[in-house]
């Protein structure tokens, strides 16, 4: 059993390494000005007040919350509304829906931006606007995952016997999902879209080929930096992470709180 | 007295497969019903079609004189306590007792005050602001029926309730559930395939076999009277033998008064056998006379299950456990069965 845990512990160390180092060294070069072997010299904050007072950043940051909030509501809804009709009327109907929902898993960034340019771009209304391309894009994009975590959550509360259950207290189906079934999947919800936040704060190609002239996140935003700074460019990367860190513990505050009460005796 | 609950003609299909056959049952209101029966004899089916839950095939159901049949679930005013536990994972135990109340749009005060009382009845006062997780199986039920019951409902559906929970803690239930049903005079219906639980419970029971009420009774007389095979078999653990075999392993005369010939099955239960080593000297006229031998006993606390072979025949005779009339495993034993004590099908 000793062994066992001194083996994990070795393993979580040598993970957290891993994924820290880059962090790590990133966060060294945005200090420092200059090396004196693989020593840092000349520290400074220059690069990162460089980054805070670019307008060009604000808005980046602003955009890529923005774009982030429309595709996580629209697909959590969307799938929530499936899931209802399906378990509660369809269940035979849950694997088509599991298929359509992780088709999108095969699908690449380029295929689907170029496909999404090829069916909209030249028309007119609602769906010619490239930010609307870019939401639809995202929408699938992160429909396999926010559709697993819902799923899964689903599955651990017995929906169909809480359904049951909140309708013979007066509740309507619809409205016995709504009021008991999502607050008990709500921890799922949150997780799913706290993943689907990361990969739309990481997506470079979509809304570089759909809304490249209309929408600026992060990304692009680094990747432009990156031509002209090195130093500022490891800058705006760390405060990336940090706003994703921010964003985590925020999320994880909030699921903390509706696991209130969960927790095994 | 009037029936307060009525099926009338209700069959129910699930795709080709007939699960209710044209039952008809009527309940009277303060009754405490059992629907038993094994697996996938209808029951639960029927109870749901009563909740509202499943729809009827065909047939309709009636409460209090009204036709329900098209009626909402929501809208029957009916209480249910589920098999597996049902409370809301997220509310503690006050939230989910007074989930509906707050629904039926009930004032706060009135709200506070309903739910202490029903927590108190079910003796949950001290697990109030605990969360189900944070119960025993148990628990859990007694908030689960707090919660059914708060809201007044005309009549409390119970869809076997205590299968998931400990021996010890289901026999303590059966008599608690019965004394708050008895306490707030209200009309149940309780499905279970555990008869001795049906026995304990019921006012009366609905026996099910294949989609039909095979015999509706009270405990009693389906214990003693059993009407067909299958509630004799279902049924207080008769010994149900071809009335051929039966016959064949007789010894001595046979009695009078009851004539073999016309049935095909007798049925006796384990405890009117009289059990003895050696011969009885006076065999009474209206008694049949079996011998065989001890294959195996059985304890089963205050009582003795003897596993008796008649040849190719194995009967069971129970026998209150005396210490000082104990019957080794292969000792001869003679069987006398009283033959008023015998059930012919």
């Amino acid at each position: 059993m000793k062994k066992r845990k001194g083996l994990s512990t070795v393993f979580i160390v040598i993970v957290l390494i891993w994924l820290l180092v880059p962090l790590l060294v990133s966060l060294i070069y945005s200090l420092f000005e200059n090396w004196a072997g693989i020593v840092p010299k000349g520290f400074t904050l220059q690069a990162y007040a460089s980054v805070l007072t670019d307008p060009q950043f604000g808005k980046a940051l602003l955009d890529t919350v923005l774009i982030c909030i429309v595709p996580i509501l629209l697909t959590n809804v969307i799938v929530l509304l499936a899931l209802f009709v399906v378990t509660a009327y369809f269940p035979r109907l849950e694997k088509y829906v599991q298929i359509i929902c992780m088709v999108p898993y095969t699908v690449q960034g380029v295929i689907l931006s170029v496909s999404i340019l090829s069916l909209y771009v030249g028309g007119k209304g609602f769906f010619a606007s490239r930010v609307v391309m870019l939401t639809g894009a995202y929408c699938i994009i992160i429909l396999p995952y926010v559709y697993q975590g819902i799923r899964n959550s689903m599955r651990s509360v017995n929906m169909p016997m809480l359904l049951d259950a909140a309708q013979m207290l007066g509740c309507s189906r619809i409205e016995a999902f709504f009021k008991v079934v999502v607050p008990n999947i709500m921890s799922g919800i949150i997780v799913s879209s706290l993943l689907a936040v990361g990969i739309i704060f990481g997506d470079y190609v979509l809304i570089r080929n759909l809304a490249g002239s209309t929408v600026t996140n992060l990304q692009m935003y680094l990747y432009q930096v990156m031509k002209a700074d090195s130093r500022k460019s490891s800058a705006t990367f760390i405060l990336i992470m940090l706003v994703m860190f921010l964003i985590t513990t925020v999320v994880l505050v909030l699921k903390a709180k509706n696991d209130k009460g969960k927790k095994e005796r | 007295m009037a029936e307060y609950i009525r099926f009338e003609h209700i069959c129910k299909n699930f795709g080709e497969k007939k699960v209710l056959k044209d039952i008809d049952l009527g309940i009277e209101k303060g009754e405490l019903v059992t629907l038993l029966g094994p697996s996938g004899c209808g029951k639960s089916t029927l109870l749901r079609i009563l909740s509202g839950l499943e729809d009827a095939t065909s047939g309709k159901v009636y409460l209090d004189g009204k036709d329900i049949t098209n009626v909402a679930p929501q809208n029957r005013d009916i209480g249910m306590v589920f098999q597996h536990y049902s409370l809301f994972p997220n509310m503690n135990v006050r939230q989910n007792v007074a989930f509906g109340l707050k629904k039926k749009g009930i004032a706060k005060d009135e709200i506070r005050e309903a739910v202490d009382r029903m927590i108190d009845i079910v003796g949950l006062s001290e697990n109030a602001d605990q969360y189900p997780s944070q119960l025993s199986g148990g628990q859990q039920q007694r908030a689960a029926l707090a919660r059914a019951l708060v809201t007044k409902p005309k009549v409390l559906l119970l869809d076997e309730p205590l299968s998931a929970i400990d021996a010890l803690l289901r026999h303590s239930l059966q008599v608690e559930i019965r004394r708050i049903q008895k306490e707030l005079n209200i009309t149940a219906v309780f499905v279970t395939h555990d008869q001795e639980e049906a026995m304990v419970m019921s006012d009366r029971i609905n026996l099910m076999h294949d989609g039909k009420i095979e015999q509706s009774a009270r405990p009693i007389d389906l214990y003693t009277n059993p009407q067909s095979k299958f509630a004799a078999t279902f049924i207080g653990h008769y010994n149900v033998l071809a009335t051929e075999k039966f016959v064949s392993i007789m010894t001595g005369q046979r009695p009078v008064g009851k004539d073999l010939s016309r049935s095909q099955t007798i049925a006796f239960r384990p405890e009117i056998i009289g059990i003895s080593k050696s011969a009885p000297a006076n065999v009474p006229a209206d008694v049949y006379l079996l011998k065989g031998k001890v294959s195996m006993s059985l304890p089963h606390g205050n009582f003795l299950r003897y596993n008796i072979s008649c040849g190719q025949t194995q009967i069971d005779v129970d026998t209150l456990f005396n210490r000082d009339k104990l019957y080794e495993d292969g000792a001869e034993v003679y069987l006398q069965i009283p033959a008023e004590s015998c059930i012919l099908f």
